[in-house]
């Protein structure tokens, strides 16, 4: 039975001693009701874009339906070709996977001096770490563009590769857990002889791993929907990114049908990453949230 | 680690630059370069810009605050200007209260509780691009656009969304809310669970209905919560950029251009460098100036 439930609800303002009045009851259900209204409004708009795709290009201009005539895969492939999107797809793996992994080395190394050496000076380096958080990403973004093109690094997936080397969000998170990790095993592995850098990671990694699968999932997000800095940096040199291929329809004449399925396939991948690591992400979100 | 004043190597550790000092900086240095590249430096690349003239990136000549007034004189600055308030009332109209109401709801219910979660939070998720160019159909005027096939279904004449310069920018905030809402839900959620359940139970013996328990304990609580949270969410709205740029272009008639979005005009349109570093130097104050105060909230909160 629903109300059965509320007999251990802690939190919010219902509690189970309120459900004899035949009001409250009436409220929660209404409740109920607004919830799932709200999360058939968070996700319709998601499945919609994959009923459309499956129109072709004159049934989506002259038909004012939600639900396509009929549901045939070889369009998608169609488009898929036609775009190149199997290139686009490839470019952001790469893109991903290395920012990824400067998302973690860097970082983590940062916050392993940071939380565990602490050598002389490490709370003026965190200081300034802390004071990044203030600058905002986008206002220099310009400048930014500016002097990767001074050096020449245009046209290339290093600068964006290192940019998630240096994100004060991401030391945060790693220094706070390496801070609780049991320092004793730290200093163990010291005595027994392993490098600082050896200890980091044989020993403060694998302790880790939790922290560091929220940091993997961060960034991949973040690295998939990137889109600014990798258009400036990409666009022309044959390496651009699925989310630069999107925003290159912005000045394109292809139909509405290949945008909508380009759409979709920008989408897959997010929604398999959140479908795997829901709880991760969850999690993470509230933690992140209240730290950052 | 035993430490005694006899033990002369300590002493001399202490005051010298021992060898876990050296290690240290020499792991953390390559990081340390990354952020003066991407973080520190083009702060200051900025200022410098912002006080010459150039031909594509190459400076030319120092021309002070020139660029400066360039800028404010600029008829689309004001247009910009202008709009970022709107922007903000409008998300303060929508995107403040969203997310609590999402919050003190979701809160209520036990049943399905993880699925309404994961639902509200799914379209943070997705790639923001991506979602703006799939509002872009939704909007659509004409009677193929997604609202107005669900409009005429409910018997309602179609409209032109955002070709209406009046509804330009609400349409724009309730398309951020969509996708950000769900993880500010989240904060909120956390912090309505952190009451302690004593002030209910207290409320309920002294006679509080729900409505009562909502208004002299729930919101109390989060109040402190909320205001941090506005401060984020101004911060956060003005750099919107991507949002007009891509759905209105700034549109129709400048009535959705942003900030940021001049900037951009400036910068990779007319590439104008020098103006764009100007007016994102004085976005950036206004910016610190913002993020200073959210961390002196904060900070107050710990108390």
């Amino acid at each position: 039975m629903l109300f059965d439930s509320y007999r251990r609800k802690e939190d919010g303002v219902v509690r189970f001693y309120d459900l004899h009045s035949k009001r409250t009851r009436t409220l929660l259900i209404l409740i109920y009701l607004l919830c799932i209204g709200i999360v058939i409004a968070s996700l319709f708009p998601l499945v919609w874009v994959f009923l459309a795709s499956f129109k072709d290009i004159k049934e989506f201009r002259r038909s004012a339906t939600i639900l396509p005539s009929n549901f045939n895969f070889s369009t998608y492939v169609k488009t898929w070709n036609d775009l190149k999107f199997g290139k686009f797809y490839i470019n952001s793996f790469i893109s991903v996977i290395g920012s990824v992994v400067s998302a973690v080395i860097f970082n983590g190394l940062i916050a392993y001096v940071l939380g565990i050496i602490k050598p002389k000076g490490h709370k003026i380096v965190f200081g300034l770490v802390m004071w990044s958080l203030l600058i905002p990403a986008t206002t220099s973004v310009v400048a930014l563009f500016v002097n990767i093109n001074r050096i020449g690094l245009n046209q290339s997936f290093l600068p964006l590769w290192l940019s998630f080397g240096a994100n004060a969000f991401y030391v945060i998170l790693l220094k706070q857990f390496f801070e609780s990790l049991p320092q004793e095993l730290i200093e163990a592995a010291r005595l027994d002889g392993c490098s600082y850098l050896k200890t980091f990671a044989r020993v403060v990694l694998p302790l880790s791993k939790s922290i560091v699968m929220v940091v993997v999932i961060f960034a991949i997000n973040a690295a998939w929907s990137d889109f600014l800095l990798p258009y400036l940096v990409l666009n022309g040199s044959g390496k651009e990114t699925v989310m630069v291929r999107l925003f290159m329809f912005r000045t394109s004449n292809a139909t509405d049908v290949e945008i909508l399925r380009a759409v979709a396939f920008s989408i897959i991948p997010p929604i398999i990453l959140f479908t795997v690591f829901q709880k991760q992400i969850t999690e993470g979100a509230a933690a992140g949230a209240i730290k950052g | 680690m035993a430490e005694t004043k006899h033990n002369p190597a300590n002493k001399t550790r202490r005051t010298g630059f021992k060898k876990r000092d050296l290690t240290g900086w020499f792991i953390m240095l390559p990081t340390i370069l990354l952020f003066a590249f991407f973080v520190w430096e083009p702060l200051i690349e900025s200022i410098r810009l912002s006080l010459y003239t150039a031909k594509g990136i190459r400076l030319q000549e120092f021309v002070g605050l020139q660029n400066y007034a360039k800028v404010l004189k600029h008829p689309d600055f004001l247009a910009a200007f202008s709009n970022t308030f709107v922007y903000i009332l409008w998300s303060i109209i929508i995107g403040f209260f969203v997310p609590i109401v999402l919050a003190i709801l979701i809160t209520e219910t036990t049943f399905f509780k993880s699925f309404f979660r994961v639902g509200i939070y799914f379209p943070n998720v997705m790639p923001g691009l991506a979602m703006v160019l799939m509002w872009g159909f939704f909007f659509r005027p004409g009677n193929t656009g997604v609202l107005n096939i669900i409009l005429e279904k409910i018997g309602i004449a179609p409209q032109i969304w955002l070709t209406n310069p009046k509804w330009t920018i609400p349409l724009i905030v309730a398309v951020m809310t969509w996708k950000g809402a769900g993880s500010t839900a989240f904060i909120y959620m956390a912090g309505i669970t952190n009451i302690n359940p004593e002030l209910y139970e207290a409320a309920t013996i002294d006679g509080a209905g729900i409505l009562e328990r909502m208004r002299y304990i729930t919101i109390p609580n989060i109040f402190a919560l909320g205001k941090t949270l506005l401060i984020l969410q101004i911060i956060a709205v003005f750099q919107i950029i991507y949002e007009p740029l891509v759905m209105t272009n700034g549109g129709p008639n400048n009535a959705s251009i942003s900030i940021m979005q001049l900037v951009y005009n400036y910068a990779f349109r007319d590439f104008n460098y020098p103006m764009a570093a100007a007016l994102s130097v004085m976005m950036s104050i206004v910016l610190i100036i913002l993020s200073g105060m959210y961390f002196k909230f904060t900070a107050s909160k710990e108390d």
